[in-house]
């Protein structure tokens, strides 16, 4: 019996909304068909954001050519003919001939070699939990830390008698995703002078879909007003740490040839140290100013990478805005994202 | 008044749909905010994450949790709903199994879902409002999942509504779409939620009595409305990634 | 805590196959029942329901008490259930399953809701003094099927119970002793009756496969399950399904169709078993049963 079902009176009508992308929209194999199947054709490896958002049980396409990826699954019609249909909202990409669905907000999964922050939930007798905001939290074992007075030095049970004093819970660190296990769960270490605990500065958290990937994650930025130089740390999984930028030991080794022995005493005194530095009040201003340019970026939907943070900075310092907050604030944030906008089409 | 229900609808018009995701920001991996008419129900979902301390977590997928908070002031009277209300638990379980039925929990693995749901205002079809904002939220928390689940309701009145209603004998009274509050107290109503816009029914739940032959045309009042529930909602995920993916500015 | 042993693969694709090709592992065809068998207690309101191995008691007791001041003229009825490490030990004494709540929220549905016990009549003096009625159901032993046969168990129980005569002259209330007046049964409008399914992934065809009246090896295998709650005169009082597999409108319908006869079935044949034991009960002397029987058949 057919039923017609009469819909609500409109709310507010957000704009036009009324695209007639309703129901089973196909992918428009034509356009890229051509392009994947010249197989030798340096073809773009991923067209991201293709443009259109397919949503859960969209079909996506039923043309057998296409691998399904992630955020897809197949389903099979009643003549038994299998389509990939998408299980996230999101936009198409494709490699070569995988789909998959990029969500619009997602979890940070990990990879190998990911820089993440992240903070000690727990400390077991020869390991840490570290959460880093991924479905399972990650695991630092002792073994894989810069163990005070060299790092060809045998782990010894005294280190595991002493393990609260490298971290303990609820310290942040900065590691870098080694391995991972069949669920997904990551192993971390901070072999490298790069990385250990942090401290002199803020902890942020952003969506983990908002960190644009880089080739580096780590940015010293010079700053004004007598701001001094500042560190920031990107992690991949949308962790924050913005601070005072401290002469990393790893340079001084590039520089002055000092011998990796002696080079390894001094991390011993300062890499697990739990005081901060005497940070001047400028520098503070500058460190803050920088986290309000990077929630001002996020609440625009717009993704953070070295170019945006310090176009967003530029425009910052010329708005000259007082107070801490106004990251949040929407005109404010709003202005000056726009002005980094416009400072980067002019690039 | 000819033809028209107690708030002045038709027998097959859905109450005012305003839904809206990401609502809480940061603190949850999703969210979602539905008014189904004055049903108003706030949903926010936290995971894939670490399973709680109780248990270890299934190897072969995810287990969802769900809790449902009754806000005292969302009945006519004040009343405060306890975790052991029967109430409470039977939505809670309807919830819960719904959507580890149509989340694709093998992809993750020893993982925990968890839904928490805020019942903010009733008047009338709140597991169809909590399902609704829980599909959302899921959706908002990027959580793969086979299909939108979209819930409506529908009751059987004991006298038609008369006037130009279509279809109706004057034996068989049209169902009504969607029942509010009154309506849900005065005639024998059901939920029904179904998995994507097609015939797939998850939910059913009726608890007053019905001829067995009223029941067909209740359901399939009740699947019509899932339907076009399920377009509200997809319309307002494609307003919602739209407006995400033009501040990327590519 | 002792869990219920999961089930193995191969365990689970050789019921799975069988099924497909229409065969149930106990040999019975796919909507049949196990043999209900009703065994009544010396006491009136007693009831042992087996269904295949799963077995359930339920014992029905009455007092008197204050009614509830916002229903002063109702009397009370409350179901109680409890699955305790008797049925199974996978199920813990204090601390309830979900089963537990399953099956306690739908014979509150079911019973209770459906208004299958008249709660006026079971008011003695308005506002002061009511019967209340109270269903204990006790689950002794577990394959599957519980909720089907404990909602059998309290609508016999219920229809076998005597309720003891009692006369109000002024503010005197007098309970007449069983042996001093015959008792009578209570009002009971209608008879709900619990019939479950169990769905399964899809046959050759590509339709869902519901089975009635599953083991406990075939509830802890199945996609989804959904109980339909149906009198004898097609009336539905209760449907929940909540979540599993999704079904089509279409199966759901056939299932509600098929629960309306199997309870057609089932209602004579516990109608049957209260004859046979008021005829035993009674040595032949069948006018109290007509009395019985009226007002049970409204």
């Amino acid at each position: 019996m057919p039923i017609q079902i009469i819909a609500p009176a409109p709310f507010v009508d957000a704009g036009d909304g009324d695209d007639d992308d309703e129901g089973g929209v196909r992918l428009d194999v034509d356009n890229d068909g051509d392009v994947a199947m010249e197989g030798d054709a340096p073809s773009r490896k991923t067209s991201r954001h293709a443009g259109r958002i397919v949503t859960p049980g969209e079909l996506v396409t039923d043309d057998p050519q296409w691998m399904r990826g992630h955020g897809t699954y197949l389903s099979t019609t009643a003549d038994g003919s299998q389509s990939i249909v998408s299980s996230l909202a999101g936009t198409i990409s494709k490699t070569n001939k995988l789909l998959s669905i990029c969500a619009l907000r997602f979890r940070y999964v990990p990879e190998i070699g990911d820089l993440v922050v992240g903070r000690i939930l727990e400390v077991q007798t020869k390991r840490w939990r570290v959460d880093i905001a991924a479905p399972h939290s990650a695991t630092l074992l002792l073994s894989s830390i810069n163990l005070p007075g060299g790092i060809l030095r045998k782990r010894t049970s005294t280190d595991e008698l002493q393990i609260r004093t490298f971290f303990s819970e609820g310290d942040l660190l900065v590691a870098e995703v080694q391995t991972l296990n069949s669920d997904g769960q990551a192993s971390l270490h901070t072999r490298s002078l790069k990385y250990g605990k942090l401290r002199n500065g803020v902890f942020l958290t952003v969506d983990a879909g908002m960190i644009r990937r880089m080739k580096s994650h780590v940015l010293t930025m010079p700053t004004s007003n007598g701001g001094g130089e500042v560190d920031i740390y990107l992690g991949v999984n949308g962790y924050i740490w913005i601070a005072k930028h401290t002469a990393s030991l790893s340079d001084g080794a590039g520089d002055k040839g000092v011998s990796i022995t002696r080079l390894e005493e001094e991390a011993s005194e300062a890499i697990y140290s739990n005081v901060n530095e005497e940070i001047s009040p400028e520098t503070r201003a500058e460190i803050s100013r920088i986290g309000c340019v990077i929630r001002a970026l996020v609440k625009a939907n717009i993704k953070i990478d070295e170019e945006m943070l310090n176009l967003g900075y530029e425009a910052a310092l010329e708005e000259a805005l007082q107070g801490y907050d106004w990251g949040s604030d929407t005109a404010a944030g709003k202005r000056i994202v726009d002005a980094a906008l416009a400072k980067r089409r002019k690039t | 008044m000819e033809g028209l229900r107690n708030d002045g609808r038709r027998w097959n018009e859905l109450r005012r749909i305003h839904c809206q995701l990401s609502t809480s920001g940061s603190s949850a991996d999703g969210s979602a905010y539905v008014e189904q008419g004055f049903t108003k129900v706030l949903c926010t979902v936290t995971g894939p994450a670490e399973p709680g301390s109780r248990q270890r977590g299934r190897s072969d997928g995810a287990t969802v949790v769900c809790e449902v908070y009754f806000a005292a002031f969302s009945g006519t009277d004040r009343i405060k709903r306890g975790r052991n209300d029967k109430k409470v638990q039977e939505l809670q379980t309807a919830v819960q199994k719904t959507f580890a039925s149509v989340i694709l929990t093998h992809l993750l693995a020893r993982s925990e879902i968890a839904i928490s749901l805020h019942v903010l205002s009733q008047d009338g079809g709140t597991l169809a409002a909590c399902i609704n904002a829980t599909t959302l939220a899921l959706i908002d928390a990027g959580i793969p999942m086979a299909d939108y689940v979209c819930a409506c309701t529908a009751g059987q009145p004991a006298i038609g509504l008369g006037g130009g209603s279509g279809g109706g004998d004057d034996d068989e009274p049209d169902p009504y779409l969607d029942v509010n509050y009154l309506e849900e107290s005065d005639i024998p109503s059901l939920t029904v939620a179904t998995v994507g816009g097609g015939e797939k029914v998850a939910v059913v739940s009726m608890e007053s009595r019905v001829r067995i032959e009223r029941l067909e045309a209740m359901l399939a009042v009740g699947i019509s409305g899932c339907a076009r529930v399920r377009e509200i909602m997809d319309k307002e995920v494609r307003r919602y990634g739209k407006e995400k993916l033009d501040g990327t500015g590519e | 805590m002792p869990k219920e042993p999961e089930t193995s693969l191969a365990e689970k694709t050789f019921v799975l196959e069988a099924l497909k090709q229409n065969l149930r592992v106990d040999g019975r065809e796919l909507h049949a029942f196990r043999d209900v068998q009703l065994i009544f207690g010396d006491d009136y309101g007693f009831v042992d329901v087996r269904l295949g191995k799963t077995r359930v008691l339920a014992r029905i007791s009455a007092e008197v008490t204050k009614p509830r001041s916002d229903r002063p003229f109702e009397g009370l009825f409350t179901i109680s259930t409890e699955l305790g490490p008797m049925a199974s030990p996978a199920f813990e004494v204090g601390r309830p399953s979900e089963l537990d709540h399953t099956i306690s929220r739908i014979l509150e549905r079911s019973i209770r809701r459906s208004h299958a016990l008249d709660a006026e009549s079971l008011c003695i003096v308005t506002a002061q003094r009511v019967w209340s009625i109270r269903a204990d159901v006790h689950f002794l032993s577990h394959d599957g099927s519980l909720l089907d046969a404990s909602c059998i168990a309290v609508i016999t129980a219920l229809a076998h119970f005597r309720l003891p005569v009692v006369t109000v002259s002024g503010e005197d209330i007098t309970i007449h002793d069983v042996e001093e007046r015959v008792p009578v049964p209570l009002s009971i409008l209608h008879w709900p009756i619990c019939v479950t399914f169990s769905f399964f992934g899809d046959d050759e065809n590509g339709e869902t496969m519901y089975l009635l009246d599953a083991t406990a090896q075939e509830e802890a295998l199945r996609a989804g399950d959904m109980t339909i709650t149906v009198n004898k005169n097609g009336e539905i009082c209760q449907i929940a399904k909540s979540g599993g597999v999704a079904v089509e409108a279409e199966i759901l319908m056939r299932c509600a169709r098929l629960a309306a006869e199997k309870v057609k079935v089932i209602d004579k044949m516990i109608g049957d078993a209260l004859r046979e034991d008021e005829l035993r009960r009674n040595k032949g002397n069948l006018d109290w049963l007509k009395e019985g029987r009226a007002e049970n058949d409204r």
